[in-house]
């Protein structure tokens, strides 16, 4: 108990003995509620305290943390570590981490982080850092040689088939469970994600889903809101709701002017190449609300065949949707992947909307690659007027939202290699703890890291706003999130081995597509269809299934 | 027109002609330099931007932008950060010692026994089974051919057996093979443009055939070897594919890194540009130390 | 390699040998190559035994192994001294790399080609499945591939024009020119920076349609919206040039070697003879540097066949696969879609392609060369 809130109570008229008792008996309470571990016994007004100060390391607009600054928050967020390991403890212990150095984040921030914990407990991390565009053909590449030669892994959910389906991973501890507090997970990264035959394997340290951006000033613009009038615009002018108004907006806004920059206004940016699969998502982004019925589960296969859904109406429509404002587009647009969309065209100002990951929301306001900071909106992905029924074949017509939950982030999971020495496993667990630690993952979610906010506890405004952000900004912003996290009819990545072979294959007739070489569109998603079926094939149609359906919690 | 007047016409024309000739060489000369140079000064200067910079595609530093030490203290090497510990700045120069010794080691042992072996090919005829010389050559030239990814997993299957995983000796070897193949087919022309009838005086003067070699062919053949080493130095330095796979902590190089700063975070121009300078700067100073035994005769006109 | 291949015909470059080996010598050679070999296969066969768990001792891996094999080629060669004296003397030249190359490549190559032969998805939990040929039918109608040859023939030609390039700055640098050195390593300088880079740096912010230097150069001379991917044909082109520009400097050291390794007085003679430069050029400087060209030429469209890494990161084969080179194809195959099998078939097959085409090339270039010289 701090000194100064028990001076408080005391000036309050308690006495010095019922304070006492008073602790006491919060000290017991906690110790039989399940969660009885050091961390956690600490006051609330603690813990409180210890996130409002890691919030000033090194303090919002104070340019991008360093080193020192990731070393001094996990040295302060170790308390979970201390409560369950002695000092020195895996003194001797020598754990390798495979992860991403992506722009010098991830894996380096880790290591920041578990230096103080390297300190504390004696263990020595080796690190192996890989690039994004390696790490999935690194991570099957060694599984299929037998050269897993890492304990604790960084890993994206899509990849769970591929691990945890071959019992490749460790079961988590239940220790760990309490010490990460599972339960301030927001909805969809609970189980089933994460977990494997009933078993938990992940600690999640990112959540992922897309968001719809937009440009306020477009909106706010009254030319624009007058011409749109004029033209005999179809409602206000205003930020769509669905795509047939995006598709409406793109059009309208072919040769008008942007008020920012003064250059060629464009609608919405489509990511027309490829992106070692991760293009993908883009077209899923368009699809899914016609394609994910509220009844159904399933939207990208038939749950007990497996058979494609890609070139069902509903993606047909998407796909048709992409090509039909594809004139309104930037020149080389045929050429521009999702990152180029995002970074070089979205946030140096070129485009009116965009479909992103979360993080285009802290980058618009703190990242120097953005000029659009001031004028950029949130919302959840735009929905449809119509929805496709695949169980009866026809088109439902109600307004239905699906917002994409594409990647569903990085977690950190341990290997079973461990699994045969007790104290190389705790030490890789309580490694991997620290990391998904829910006060070190608030740090995480407000400073540049290459993650974002994934826990209902990251949702809190005021702790937002007190640490130095706007708070209307911060409202559109992690609003967008959250209500896309906590949709009821999310669209969930399906977490089945290959994942990103379907994308990735599909990524190659969509050029096709886009560049014209189809007859129709229907065509070309038959080949989609076609080149899934035979990956399929190829891995085991009814193994496939079975993990689909797990996958989708059916 | 006296005989005087025509050398004198045809002096003066020969003269202009040497004028335009030396206007067009230089010329020539100018327009490539700029051609290769203006994607580097465009790197190098890029090291030194911010990111509106980089986007709105300026070129002139003060002018254009002010000049930013944010690329390089991404990488703990500028001058506020170079005395602080950083992770970074590590990790980097550790990659960096690893590219030296891998693709050193490599280009050194490729030209060693590369040279003898160009030397046995061009000078005696061999016969192992049905292989020829010709057909010897080939055999090294075809370990060239195959696309380098779908030897990912032969080659991990391979070291992991013997127990090569993450080393540096593992990289040296697999980069001397792959630059083997250059070595031998350029040292292969530069031995048979030396004359024969040098090494037989030197025979009947009483040199082994290895003694001949050394002393009369090898200082003639330099600028070839020296060609065929700055080639393999950089081929190795520049190694990406197999680098990522087959190393992990101990042995790992600069090109994996370099290709880190992008990702789903969009890239990070000034971290790319500033590790990009930073690695063909020792490149760049090999160049500029080997380049005068790229010029021939140093030993050639004293044997004859 | 049995001791019977190493038999040398007679030597031709240099005078034959008439060594005299007495048979003592002959006997102490053959003995101690046998009793090296005897060490080698005893050393595997002890090894694969314990590999495979039949005997309980042996090394943790095949390590020691290397250096087993090293010995026995250092006995092969002192072998081949014994026994043959002045011959064996010369073999010695060629047997390391050859020793070396071999110890590298039978595993990978015979390794890949059960690897083609098989159905094999990392992701797959039944792991690699033999099915013969399929993937080979399968890669002939393989739309994607044939599109990428396609490309690649395009690809290859574009070397001419690198090598007439190449050729001219090699003979620029090779004349009698001020600052010679500042040229050297300036027109080095594009080889050296990685292909990464090169992609980022040039392709995707040099080339940027919007802000890009180049592209605001094309405004200039008045293309209206410049755009480099888009279409087809300028995507290649565009692709061609950044490739040239990165390798060009390859051909250009090869063919200033040449140029310096060129008896000067052959060069001197012509000029004496009269010949103007034009006339020198082609019937003195070209001719000779005929079998440099070729080397230079054949090295070049090798690494051009590989042509990948720009492609990646840039159009990824786009517009619609205009851009797709085989590797490029093959990398997607390969490590995005984990499909080994399939992707090690077009490899090979490829392999085989290059082989034939090589080949012709070498011996279209070789009577080429005779009737020029």
């Amino acid at each position: 108990m701090k000194v100064a809130i028990y001076n408080q109570l005391v000036r309050a008229g308690a006495t010095r003995r019922e304070v006492l008792r008073g602790a006491a008996s919060v000290a017991a309470l906690a110790a039989t509620s399940g969660m009885g571990l050091g961390a956690l016994t600490r006051s609330a007004a603690a813990q409180a305290d210890l996130r409002a100060q890691i919030l000033q390391i090194p303090g919002v607009g104070k340019g991008s943390p360093t080193d020192a600054d990731w070393q001094k928050v996990g040295e302060l967020c170790l308390a979970g570590t201390k409560s369950n390991v002695q000092q020195g403890e895996f003194a001797g212990v020598e754990l390798t981490f495979m992860g991403l150095n992506n722009q010098n984040l991830h894996n380096f921030l880790f290591r920041g982080f578990l230096k103080p914990w390297e300190a504390y407990t004696g263990a020595k991390i080796n690190w192996i850092d890989l690039a994004q565009a390696d790490y999935n053909a690194r991570l099957q590449q060694s599984i299929a040689t037998g050269t897993v030669d890492f304990d604790v892994i960084e890993m994206g959910a899509p990849f769970e088939g591929d691990v945890c389906g071959k019992g490749l991973a460790s079961e988590m501890p239940d220790w760990v469970k309490q010490l990460i507090d599972m339960d301030d997970y927001v909805t969809y990264l609970k189980e089933p994600v994460g977990t494997w035959d009933g078993k938990t394997y992940r600690i999640s340290i990112d959540g992922d889903c897309h968001t719809f951006a937009y440009r306020k000033d477009y909106y706010e613009n009254a030319e624009f809101a007058a011409a749109w009038k004029d033209g005999g615009g179809e409602g206000e002018w205003a930020p769509p709701k669905t795509w047939a108004q995006v598709q409406a907006h793109s059009k309208f806004l072919k040769g008008k002017k942007d008020p920012l920059t003064g250059l060629d206004a464009h609608g919405f940016l489509d990511p027309l190449k490829g992106w070692g699969g991760f293009g993908f998502y883009f077209l899923e982004d368009r699809a899914a609300p016609y394609a994910k019925h509220p009844d159904d589960k399933a939207w990208l296969f038939d749950a007990d065949t497996m058979k494609p859904r890609v070139n069902n109406p509903a993606f047909v429509k998407a796909i048709q949707d992409v090509m039909d404002i594809m004139d309104t587009q930037p020149a080389d647009q045929i050429n521009a992947d999702p990152g180029t969309t995002a970074f070089q065209q979205f946030l140096a100002g070129t485009g009116g909307m965009l479909t992103w990951w979360g993080d285009v929301g802290s980058m618009a306001r703190t990242s120097d690659t953005s000029v659009v900071g001031d004028v950029v909106g949130f919302s959840i992905l735009p929905g449809a007027d119509e929805v496709y029924n695949s169980k009866t074949g026809a088109w439902d017509k109600t307004f239905n939202e699906a917002p994409n939950m594409a990647y569903i982030g990085w977690g950190v999971y341990v290997m079973s290699r461990v699994d045969s020495d007790e104290k190389r496993k705790k030490a890789a667990w309580s490694a991997a703890a620290h990391l998904g630690g829910k006060d070190l993952s608030l740090w995480m979610a407000a400073y540049p890291s290459g993650f974002q906010p994934y826990r209902n506890s990251h949702f809190d405004y005021a702790e937002w706003e007190q640490a130095g952000y706007d708070r209307a900004y911060i409202e559109d912003y992690l609003g967008s999130n959250a209500d896309s996290y906590n949709h009821p009819n999310a669209a969930i990545e399906p977490r089945i081995p290959g994942i990103f072979q379907y994308y990735s294959v599909a990524e190659d007739e969509l050029a096709k597509i886009y560049a014209g070489q189809y007859k129709s569109v229907q065509e070309g998603a038959d080949a989609i269809a076609a080149a899934w079926e035979k990956i399929t094939d190829q891995i085991g149609r009814d193994n496939q299934v079975k993990l689909y359906k797990a996958s989708l919690g059916m | 027109m006296s005989a005087i007047e025509e050398r004198e016409v045809i002096g003066a024309q020969s003269r202009t002609a040497f004028v335009a000739g030396r206007v067009f060489i230089y010329a020539a000369l100018f327009l490539w330099a700029f051609v290769c140079l203006f994607p580097l000064y465009w790197t190098v200067t890029t090291s030194f931007k911010t990111a509106p910079n980089v986007m709105q595609g300026h070129i002139v530093p003060w002018l254009q932008f002010s000049p930013d030490w944010r690329g390089w203290r991404s990488l703990g090497l500028s001058p506020d950060t170079i005395f602080q510990t950083s992770t970074v700045r590590e990790e980097f120069l550790k990659r960096f010692f690893n590219s030296v010794i891998a693709s050193v080691g490599a280009s050194a042992l490729a030209i060693v026994i590369g040279s003898l072996a160009a030397y046995g090919l061009t000078r005696f005829r061999y016969r192992f089974f049905w292989f020829r010389n010709e057909d010897i050559s080939f055999f090294f030239l075809s370990q060239l051919i195959l696309p380098p990814v779908v030897l990912a997993l032969p080659f991990l299957v391979l070291y992991k057996e013997f127990g090569l995983l993450d080393t540096r000796i593992g990289l040296i070897l697999l980069y001397t093979l792959m630059v083997l193949p250059i070595v031998i087919w350029i040292m292969r022309d530069q031995f048979n443009s030396i004359p024969v009838e040098l090494e037989e005086a030197a025979l009947v003067d009483g040199l082994s055939v290895w003694g001949a070699f050394f002393r009369i062919v090898l200082p003639i053949a330099l600028p070839g070897m020296v060609a065929a080493f700055i080639l393999a130095l950089v081929l190795c330095w520049n190694e990406y594919f197999f680098a990522a796979l087959l190393t992990s902590t101990d042995a790992k190089t600069l090109p994996v890194m370099l290709a880190s700063q992008t990702g789903s975070q969009g890239i990070n121009w000034w971290a790319m540009a500033a590790l990009a300078t930073a690695a063909i700067t020792p490149l760049a100073v090999i160049g500029i130390v080997l380049e005068r035994y790229l010029i021939k005769g140093m030993t050639a006109g004293a044997v004859k | 390699m049995s001791e019977q291949a190493q038999a040398a015909a007679p030597p031709s470059g240099l005078g034959a040998s008439f060594d005299f080996i007495p048979e003592r010598r002959r006997r102490s050679g053959r003995l101690l190559v046998a009793a090296a070999s005897l060490g080698l296969a005893g050393a595997i066969v002890f090894q694969f035994l314990h590999a495979t768990g039949r005997i309980p001792y042996g090394f943790s891996n095949w390590q020691p192994l290397i250096y087993v094999y090293i010995a026995w080629g250092v006995a092969l060669g002192a072998g081949q001294v014994l026994m043959r004296g002045e011959d064996g003397h010369r073999a010695l030249f060629v047997l390391p790399a050859v020793l070396f190359t071999l110890a590298l490549v039978v595993f990978p190559t015979l390794f890949g080609f059960y690897i083609a032969m098989s159905d094999w998805n990392l992701s797959s939990l039944t792991g690699q499945k033999f099915n013969g040929l399929d993937n080979f039918w399968q890669a002939l109608a393989d739309p994607f591939y044939r599109n990428a040859l396609a490309n690649m023939v395009l690809y290859v030609l574009a070397v001419l024009v690198e090598y007439v390039v190449a050729f001219a700055l090699a003979l620029l640098l090779n004349a009698q020119i001020r600052a010679r050195k500042f040229f050297r390593v300036v027109f080095l300088l594009p080889l050296m920076l990685s292909p990464v880079a090169v992609s980022w740096m040039v392709g995707k912010s040099l080339m940027e349609n919007r802000y890009g230097p180049i592209a605001s150069f094309a405004r200039w001379l008045g293309w209206d919206n410049p755009a480099f991917f888009t279409s087809p044909w300028i995507a290649k082109l565009s692709i061609m040039a950044m490739d040239a520009w990165t390798f060009i400097p390859f051909m250009m050291i090869m063919l200033l070697a040449g140029l310096q390794a060129m008896p000067r007085d052959v060069v001197e003679a012509a000029k004496v003879d009269g010949a103007t430069p034009w006339q020198g050029f082609w019937q003195v400087t070209f001719p000779l540097m005929l079998p440099v060209s070729v080397t230079a030429i054949v090295l070049r469209i090798i690494f051009k066949l590989k042509l990948a890494d720009i492609i990646i990161t840039v159009t990824l084969g786009g517009p619609g696969g205009a851009t797709d080179s085989v590797s490029s194809f093959i990398y997607r195959e390969y490590r995005d879609r984990s499909n080994v099998g399939y992707g090690t078939m077009l490899a090979m097959i490829y392999l085989v392609l290059i082989v034939v085409f090589v080949t012709l090339l070498l011996k279209l270039a070789k009577r080429f060369v005779r009737s020029v010289t």
